[in-house]
Protein backbone atom coordinates (compact mmCIF):
# COMPACT_ATOMS: atom_id res chain seq x y z
CA UNK A 1 0.00 0.00 0.00
CA UNK A 2 1.58 3.33 -0.93
CA UNK A 3 1.87 5.81 1.93
CA UNK A 4 2.84 9.43 2.40
CA UNK A 5 5.11 8.67 5.74
CA UNK A 6 8.40 8.95 4.61
CA UNK A 7 7.41 12.28 3.80
CA UNK A 8 5.52 13.22 6.85
CA UNK A 9 8.63 12.11 8.71
CA UNK A 10 10.85 14.35 6.92
CA UNK A 11 8.67 17.27 7.05
CA UNK A 12 9.27 16.63 10.77
CA UNK A 13 13.05 16.73 10.38
CA UNK A 14 12.57 12.80 12.49
CA UNK A 15 14.97 10.04 11.43
CA UNK A 16 13.33 6.84 10.88
CA UNK A 17 14.77 5.53 14.79
CA UNK A 18 12.98 8.92 16.05
CA UNK A 19 9.73 8.13 14.19
CA UNK A 20 9.86 4.42 15.34
CA UNK A 21 10.48 5.54 19.03
CA UNK A 22 7.34 7.63 18.62
CA UNK A 23 5.25 4.52 17.89
CA UNK A 24 6.99 2.35 20.01
CA UNK A 25 8.23 -0.20 17.26
CA UNK A 26 11.42 -1.14 15.81
CA UNK A 27 12.86 1.05 12.96
CA UNK A 28 12.97 -2.32 10.85
CA UNK A 29 9.01 -1.43 11.02
CA UNK A 30 8.81 1.79 10.07
CA UNK A 31 11.24 1.03 7.35
CA UNK A 32 9.20 -1.45 5.47
CA UNK A 33 6.18 0.92 6.27
CA UNK A 34 7.98 3.19 4.57
CA UNK A 35 8.98 1.09 1.58
CA UNK A 36 5.69 -0.84 1.28
CA UNK A 37 6.71 -3.98 2.10
CA UNK A 38 4.32 -4.35 5.25
CA UNK A 39 0.98 -2.66 5.92
CA UNK A 40 -0.16 -2.00 9.10
CA UNK A 41 -2.77 -3.07 11.55
CA UNK A 42 -5.61 -0.73 11.67
CA UNK A 43 -4.53 0.37 15.35
CA UNK A 44 -1.26 0.92 14.29
CA UNK A 45 -2.50 2.68 11.21
CA UNK A 46 -4.99 4.96 13.87
CA UNK A 47 -1.77 5.72 15.52
CA UNK A 48 0.33 7.42 12.93
CA UNK A 49 -2.17 9.00 11.45
CA UNK A 50 -2.99 10.63 15.12
CA UNK A 51 0.67 11.25 15.65
CA UNK A 52 1.20 13.68 12.10
CA UNK A 53 -2.58 14.80 12.95
CA UNK A 54 -3.93 13.45 9.64
CA UNK A 55 -6.89 10.82 8.84
CA UNK A 56 -5.84 7.17 7.95
CA UNK A 57 -6.47 7.93 4.20
CA UNK A 58 -4.05 11.29 4.16
CA UNK A 59 -1.34 8.96 5.02
CA UNK A 60 -2.25 5.19 3.63
CA UNK A 61 -3.72 4.75 0.20
CA UNK A 62 -5.13 1.67 -1.30
CA UNK A 63 -5.38 2.47 -4.59
CA UNK A 64 -9.12 2.22 -4.77
CA UNK A 65 -10.98 6.09 -5.06
CA UNK A 66 -13.66 6.97 -2.31
CA UNK A 67 -17.08 5.90 -3.57
CA UNK A 68 -15.45 2.86 -5.60
CA UNK A 69 -17.16 0.18 -3.67
CA UNK A 70 -20.56 1.73 -2.85
CA UNK A 71 -20.83 2.50 -7.16
CA UNK A 72 -20.20 -1.73 -7.70
CA UNK B 1 0.65 3.95 22.07
CA UNK B 2 1.63 -0.12 23.30
CA UNK B 3 1.44 -1.09 26.57
CA UNK B 4 5.26 -2.37 25.94
CA UNK B 5 6.99 -1.19 23.53
CA UNK B 6 9.03 -2.74 20.91
CA UNK B 7 12.07 -1.52 22.69
CA UNK B 8 11.02 -2.79 26.18
CA UNK B 9 10.04 -6.13 25.29
CA UNK B 10 13.18 -6.56 23.35
CA UNK B 11 15.14 -5.63 26.83
CA UNK B 12 12.74 -7.69 28.62
CA UNK B 13 13.66 -10.90 26.23
CA UNK B 14 16.88 -10.28 26.55
CA UNK B 15 17.95 -9.63 30.32
CA UNK B 16 15.95 -13.23 30.77
CA UNK B 17 17.34 -14.99 27.88
CA UNK B 18 21.47 -14.84 28.22
CA UNK B 19 21.03 -15.95 31.98
CA UNK B 20 18.44 -18.79 31.22
CA UNK B 21 21.48 -19.75 28.34
CA UNK B 22 24.18 -19.40 31.17
CA UNK B 23 22.38 -21.80 34.07
CA UNK B 24 21.95 -24.47 30.49
CA UNK B 25 25.42 -24.61 29.59
CA UNK B 26 26.37 -24.45 33.57
CA UNK B 27 23.71 -27.77 34.19
CA UNK B 28 24.62 -29.47 30.87
CA UNK B 29 28.36 -29.03 31.84
CA UNK B 30 28.02 -29.59 35.31
CA UNK B 31 24.96 -32.13 35.54
CA UNK B 32 26.96 -35.50 33.86
CA UNK B 33 29.98 -34.26 35.90
CA UNK B 34 28.66 -34.79 38.96
CA UNK B 35 26.72 -38.06 38.27
CA UNK B 36 30.50 -39.67 37.32
CA UNK B 37 30.86 -38.59 40.88
CA UNK B 38 28.42 -41.20 42.30
CA UNK B 39 29.15 -44.66 42.38
CA UNK B 40 25.11 -45.58 41.59
CA UNK B 41 23.28 -42.63 41.19
CA UNK B 42 19.69 -43.31 42.48
CA UNK B 43 17.38 -42.69 39.56
CA UNK B 44 15.06 -40.28 40.97
CA UNK B 45 18.53 -37.77 40.96
CA UNK B 46 19.62 -38.82 37.25
CA UNK B 47 15.94 -38.17 36.21
CA UNK B 48 16.39 -34.48 38.37
CA UNK B 49 19.37 -33.75 36.59
CA UNK B 50 17.83 -34.90 33.14
CA UNK B 51 14.94 -32.74 33.85
CA UNK B 52 17.02 -29.68 35.21
CA UNK B 53 18.91 -29.83 32.00
CA UNK B 54 15.85 -29.33 29.75
CA UNK B 55 14.14 -26.58 31.98
CA UNK B 56 16.16 -24.19 30.68
CA UNK B 57 15.15 -25.08 27.11
CA UNK B 58 11.42 -25.25 28.08
CA UNK B 59 11.77 -21.60 30.04
CA UNK B 60 13.29 -20.46 26.36
CA UNK B 61 10.09 -20.93 24.58
CA UNK B 62 8.21 -19.51 26.77
CA UNK B 63 10.14 -16.10 26.39
CA UNK B 64 9.90 -16.22 22.62
CA UNK B 65 6.23 -16.92 23.16
CA UNK B 66 6.30 -13.96 25.88
CA UNK B 67 8.36 -11.83 23.29
CA UNK B 68 6.14 -12.34 20.25
CA UNK B 69 3.12 -11.23 22.55
CA UNK B 70 5.03 -8.22 23.56
CA UNK B 71 7.22 -7.06 20.49
CA UNK B 72 5.99 -4.51 17.69
CA UNK B 73 3.26 -6.35 14.92
CA UNK B 74 6.09 -5.87 12.44
CA UNK B 75 8.78 -7.96 14.13
CA UNK B 76 5.92 -10.50 15.50
CA UNK B 77 5.41 -11.34 11.80
CA UNK B 78 8.18 -11.70 10.56
CA UNK B 79 9.62 -14.14 13.70
CA UNK B 80 6.42 -16.04 13.49
CA UNK B 81 7.21 -16.92 9.50
CA UNK B 82 10.62 -17.88 10.34
CA UNK B 83 9.61 -20.14 13.83
CA UNK B 84 6.95 -22.13 11.38
CA UNK B 85 9.72 -22.13 8.41
CA UNK B 86 12.29 -23.27 10.94
CA UNK B 87 10.25 -25.55 13.18
CA UNK B 88 8.77 -26.76 9.54
CA UNK B 89 12.39 -27.96 8.21
CA UNK B 90 12.99 -29.39 11.55
CA UNK B 91 10.07 -31.47 11.62
CA UNK B 92 10.52 -32.50 8.01
CA UNK B 93 13.98 -33.63 8.64
CA UNK B 94 12.59 -35.68 11.97
CA UNK B 95 10.20 -37.47 10.35
CA UNK B 96 12.90 -38.09 7.39
CA UNK B 97 15.34 -38.93 9.83
CA UNK B 98 13.16 -40.97 11.66
CA UNK B 99 11.48 -43.30 8.90
CA UNK B 100 15.30 -43.91 8.26
CA UNK B 101 16.56 -44.64 11.66
CA UNK B 102 12.97 -47.19 11.88
CA UNK B 103 14.63 -49.18 8.46
CA UNK B 104 18.13 -48.83 9.87
CA UNK B 105 19.30 -47.03 7.32
CA UNK B 106 20.94 -44.29 9.45
CA UNK B 107 21.82 -44.13 13.13
CA UNK B 108 19.59 -43.05 16.44
CA UNK B 109 19.67 -39.61 16.74
CA UNK B 110 19.01 -38.46 20.39
CA UNK B 111 15.76 -35.96 20.03
CA UNK B 112 16.74 -33.00 22.36
CA UNK B 113 19.25 -32.47 19.26
CA UNK B 114 15.99 -31.25 17.32
CA UNK B 115 16.01 -28.20 19.67
CA UNK B 116 19.46 -26.89 18.80
CA UNK B 117 18.46 -27.91 15.28
CA UNK B 118 15.21 -25.50 15.30
CA UNK B 119 17.04 -22.58 16.88
CA UNK B 120 19.56 -22.87 14.06
CA UNK B 121 17.02 -22.77 11.31
CA UNK B 122 14.78 -20.44 12.66
CA UNK B 123 17.67 -17.76 13.03
CA UNK B 124 18.87 -18.80 9.32
CA UNK B 125 15.51 -17.82 8.52
CA UNK B 126 14.92 -14.86 10.35
CA UNK B 127 18.51 -13.83 8.91
CA UNK B 128 17.59 -14.41 5.38
CA UNK B 129 13.85 -12.87 5.43
CA UNK B 130 16.01 -9.16 7.17
CA UNK B 131 18.26 -9.33 4.32
CA UNK B 132 15.67 -9.63 1.75
CA UNK B 133 13.59 -7.07 3.16
CA UNK B 134 16.67 -5.09 3.24
CA UNK B 135 17.42 -2.99 6.46
CA UNK B 136 17.05 0.32 5.07
CA UNK B 137 18.89 3.29 5.82
CA UNK B 138 18.45 5.56 9.10
CA UNK B 139 17.28 8.71 6.78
Amino acid sequence: MKNTLRDLRAGRGWSQGDLADALGVSRQSVNALETGKYDPSLPLAFRIARLFDRRIEDVFDDGFAAGTLAAE
Amino acid sequence: MPEITFKQANRRYRRMFWPVIGVYTAICFAGPLYLKTLAEPPQWLVAGVALASAAPLVLVFWLMSRLLRETDEYTRAMQTQAMLAGGGATLSFAGVWGFLELFEVVPHLWPFLLVPMFFFAYGAVYCARRLRAGSGAAR
